[in-house]
């Protein structure tokens, strides 16, 4: 018997508020190409990215604090497999402790030859130095910036 | 609580990764034919209808429950859905055990299916559960997600890919023997070590399969099961527990969990733990089926339930602790690993664990299991939920 | 029913309108959180579980509780999410509490505008087997069933037209600082006029549940208790129902008078997104025809489209409670709440409450 299919897409926009201190984050990156985070008094931990409070806490978050753009690899992965949507392979991103932050911040990695996988790896394995390098042109959003490995 | 819930009536398909033959609401509907039938009862024995369903957009329609109300019978009765991502299935049947619970009702149905197969590319949906503000212009998926919880797993305890190819090997070897179960080819270590890497250190054979079919099943309070002497596994314990959103925050200075750990599943043990009176899970438990979609993650499952401490599974592992046979089999269904239909698969796991203390899951039974428990991981490893399961 | 215990609201927070453009959507609900906890005399470490609504396709987020969860301390805590409706997580709560094994929850449900357009949202949950290709969303819905009313009863126009005056004069009462950030609805489904529908508006609602020992133990005063709850749902495909008639609702109210024991209120909150929504409701719900309803200006007022109906509870609550505000009735003791989700009220839900004295 005949099978049928029926093909559907989805097309919505959102135009999403990013509040008073996710959007002085950016604008410092943008304007600046400088990172920040936000100290939660509880704990004591400087929060990158910096949100208004601390969902552990459940506390307001107090001040400002300038991290980087030195720091370390604390979770990386190198993707090899392509997904629709998602950039073409390969590519490794992963988190780093900026100095003077107590979180991981999201990023790419760059400056790591990627061809073999456990090489790359080796590379790019906990606690390894990075530096932050900012894109000429900013936009205000995450990809304004990456890691590399920190020179030696 | 007056009296004990009980678990009378379990259904699940035979998982493929597309069912071309079957619409979606027609693979709920199956999966809740085969939950009645095992129960003995008719839709119209049914009370209330709890709806397991994680994102709307791994089936395409948005509240794609509305869709499944014909499907599970639930016409003018009590019916609400429960989304907490991958974790979904089992917080439904728990949802379930709160309305017998609170005495609201006698027999409840929680129901659901998924078609993961049918979205495109799951990873693709996946990325939008990452919060717009910082993290969605980042590649992130399930797999790369839980590809650095296995580096942070390395470099904490020494896991090694091989230990990860282990985990594979059992989980084939277990689903072998699962009529039910999506993967079911065996492998060895090779085959895995030799499979396509998608996000180092996890390879094509640590992946779990995109499923497609649905689960079921019938709960009922103590009243009503003895009552009509019912054979029934009763749930004596359940907890849930939740981490931060944040990955970079389970990771640097000063985190209560580390990205490598599952931290909060093991709260969700403990609670479920103490309400079911376990204190020595190693010892109490006779059957795990624990939600793992990548065999990295079943090492820090193993752990969070108690049953190794942290860093010791893979060792344990390797000496056959986890394999049926061995002494707390651990995915005697082939699990997650093998079977991965989102929305309903943190209900598999209980209706395995219900199978296997019922003395029902015929080639992949546990000899003698009368206490197990199961577990369902949502989120970014986010939403944690555990359950014990009794004869 | 055989309830061991009792569940009463002792904390509300309602955010109706929110037009404040700095804050994220996890920072509103962060106050909201923090609002309903600070009415209830409580904090976060006094709450057992946590469950939340909200539309992922509203929300643009594959799993909208993830975002969430932290926000409103999910944190260490068990957090379920009842995505089909916001006062399904009011019911899911009570439920949990209930049942003796928790001795508290924090309730909350929301609704953004960030999604555009927003019908297009709205329309992807139309199964794509056969009614995608339909411009349905849910106003069309609605249109669908006042057209279904109408044929059986022509002379509801003007009954509508009143009610949805009526009702956005009480919201002007109750809320007159929001009530110009209120606009009427610009889009057309006949036989839906304008003014019988607000615009869509941000908005949000908290509540905190706690069972009757731990009210008892912390000698918390004026809790909205739960009398009676009902929850049903029609079938999937309107061209399955009788638009006219709401099965479902009389199947919740069954459930809910019989376990409060009859339906006396002293006021009802009903939903009315559209007018005709609340006059079907009045009608299988057998409201007295003086019957104070919607003293809060009603989804007519304040259209945050997926929580209106956890705010017809939070409403009802505060007005047992005594903490109303602008739009108290004096001397209310008890109260329905009616709340209806998905496409022409596919989902209703019924709750009584009862104040301490009552």
């Amino acid at each position: 018997m005949e099978l049928l299919k029926r093909q559907e897409t989805w097309n919505i926009t959102y135009t999403h508020a990013l509040g008073e201190t996710a959007s002085w984050f950016y604008v410092q990156l943008r304007d600046h190409a400088k990172l920040y985070g936000r100290r939660d008094a509880k704990s004591g931990r400087v929060l990158v990215p910096p949100r208004a409070f601390s969902d552990q806490t459940l506390q307001p978050t107090t001040d400002w604090v300038e991290v980087g753009p030195g720091g370390r690899i604390e979770a990386f992965t190198i993707v090899y497999d392509a997904f629709q949507g998602l950039p073409p392979p390969p590519y490794a991103f992963g988190y780093v402790m900026l100095d003077g932050a107590d979180t991981g911040l999201g990023g790419y990695f760059r400056g790591v030859d990627l061809a073999d996988a456990r090489a790359a790896a080796a590379k790019l394995k906990i606690g390894t130095r990075v530096i932050t390098r900012f894109a000429e042109k900013r936009v205000g959003d995450v990809l304004d910036f990456w890691f590399e490995p920190a020179p030696a | 609580m007056s009296g004990r819930v009980g678990i009378i009536g379990v259904g699940q398909s035979a998982f493929r990764s597309r069912r071309d033959d079957a619409s979606y609401p027609d693979l709920v509907r199956e999966a809740v034919s085969l939950a009645l039938n095992d129960a003995g009862l008719g839709l119209e024995d049914i009370e209330a209808v709890v709806y397991s369903l994680s994102p709307d957009a791994m089936v395409g329609i948005g509240n794609a429950e509305r869709l499944g109300v014909d499907a599970v019978g639930a016409r003018n009765k009590r019916f609400l859905r429960i989304n907490t991502g991958g974790a979904t299935g089992i917080s439904s049947v728990a949802a379930a055990y709160y309305h017998i619970a609170a005495g609201a009702c006698d027999v409840v149905l929680t129901a659901g299916a998924d078609k993961v197969g049918e979205c495109g590319d799951s990873q693709t949906v996946l990325n939008k559960i990452w919060d717009p503000t910082y993290e969605r212009a980042l590649p992130l998926g399930t797999i790369n997600m839980l590809a650095m919880s296995a580096v942070r797993y390395m470099h904490k305890y020494g896991m090694t890919e091989q230990d990860m190819a282990r985990v594979v090997v059992k989980n084939r070897w277990h689903a072998s023997l699962n009529p039910n179960a999506h993967l079911r080819a065996l492998a060895t270590e090779e085959d895995v070590l030799a499979s396509r890497m998608i996000s180092w250190p996890v390879k094509l054979f640590d992946c779990c399969p995109q499923s497609s079919g649905g689960g079921a099943m019938v709960l009922a309070s103590e009243r009503y099961i003895k009552n009509r002497k019912l054979d029934a596994a009763w749930i004596t314990g359940v907890g849930h527990c939740s981490e931060t959103y944040y990955l970079g925050d389970r990771m640097g200075n000063g985190y209560a969990a580390d990205h490598a750990d599952a931290y909060a599943l093991r709260n969700a043990f403990q609670r479920a733990y103490r309400m079911a009176g376990i204190t020595d899970p190693r010892k109490q438990v006779h059957v795990a089926e624990l939600y793992a979609p990548f065999s990295n993650t079943e090492f820090h499952a193993i752990e969070a339930a108690g049953l190794a401490d942290l860093g010791q599974s893979p060792a344990m592992l390797r000496e056959g602790a986890f394999r049926i046979g061995g002494p707390t089999p651990v995915s005697p269904s082939g699990g997650t690993l093998c079977t991965n239909a989102i929305a309903v698969t943190a209900m598999v796991r209980v209706i395995e664990v219900a199978q296997q203390v019922r003395g029902r899951a015929g080639a992949h039974q546990v000899t003698g299991a009368r206490v197990g428990i199961a577990n369902g991981n949502g989120g970014d490893h986010q939403f944690f939920g555990a359950m014990v399961v009794e004869a | 029913m055989a309830y061991l215990t009792k569940a009463g609201v002792i904390g509300v927070a309602i955010a109706p309108c929110v037009t404040d453009q700095r804050r994220s959507l996890e920072e509103l609900l962060y106050d909201m959180g923090h609002a309903a906890l600070r009415d209830a005399g409580l904090t976060i470490e006094d709450i057992d579980g946590i469950v939340v609504a909200s539309n992922d396709q509203y929300d643009g987020r594959a799993i909208s509780v993830m975002a969430a969860s932290g926000s409103v301390g999910g944190v260490d805590r068990d957090i379920l999410s009842t995505p089909s409706a916001g006062e399904h997580a009011l019911v899911m709560g009570a439920l949990r509490v209930l049942s003796g094994q928790y001795r508290t929850q924090l309730v909350l449900a929301w609704s953004p505008t960030e999604a555009s357009p927003l019908p297009e949202a709205q329309r992807l949950a139309a199964d794509p087997y056969f009614h995608r290709r339909l411009p349905l969303d849910e106003p069309a819905a609605d249109a669908l069933q006042a057209s279904a009313l109408l044929a059986a009863d022509p002379g509801l126009a003007e009954a509508a037209r009143e009610i949805a005056a009526r009702n956005r004069r009480n919201g002007t009462t109750a809320y007159p600082d929001l009530a110009s950030a209120a606009r009427p609805w610009s889009g057309a489904r006949w036989p839906l006029e304008p003014g019988m529908v607000a615009a869509p508006v941000t908005g949000a609602v908290a509540l905190v549940l706690a069972s009757d020992a731990y009210v008892a133990e912390r000698g918390i005063r004026d809790p909205a208790w739960i009398a009676g709850m009902g929850w049903a749902t029609e079938p999937s495909f309107l061209g399955d129902r009788d638009l006219s008639d709401a099965p479902a609702l009389r199947a919740a109210a069954e459930q809910a008078f019989g376990e409060a024991g009859g339906k006396t209120a002293d006021l009802a909150e009903v939903a009315d997104a559209t007018p005709y929504q609340q006059l079907l409701a009045s009608r299988v719900l057998g409201l007295g025809a003086n019957l104070p309803v919607n003293l809060s200006g009603g989804a007519q007022s304040f259209n945050p489209v997926y929580c209106t109906g956890l705010i017809r509870i939070a409403e009802a609550a505060n007005q047992v409670r005594g903490r109303a505000g602008r739009h108290q009735r004096a001397g209310t003791r008890t109260a329905l709440a009616h709340a209806a989700s998905g496409f022409a009220m596919q989902y209703q839900t019924v709750i009584m409450l009862r104040g301490e004295a009552a």
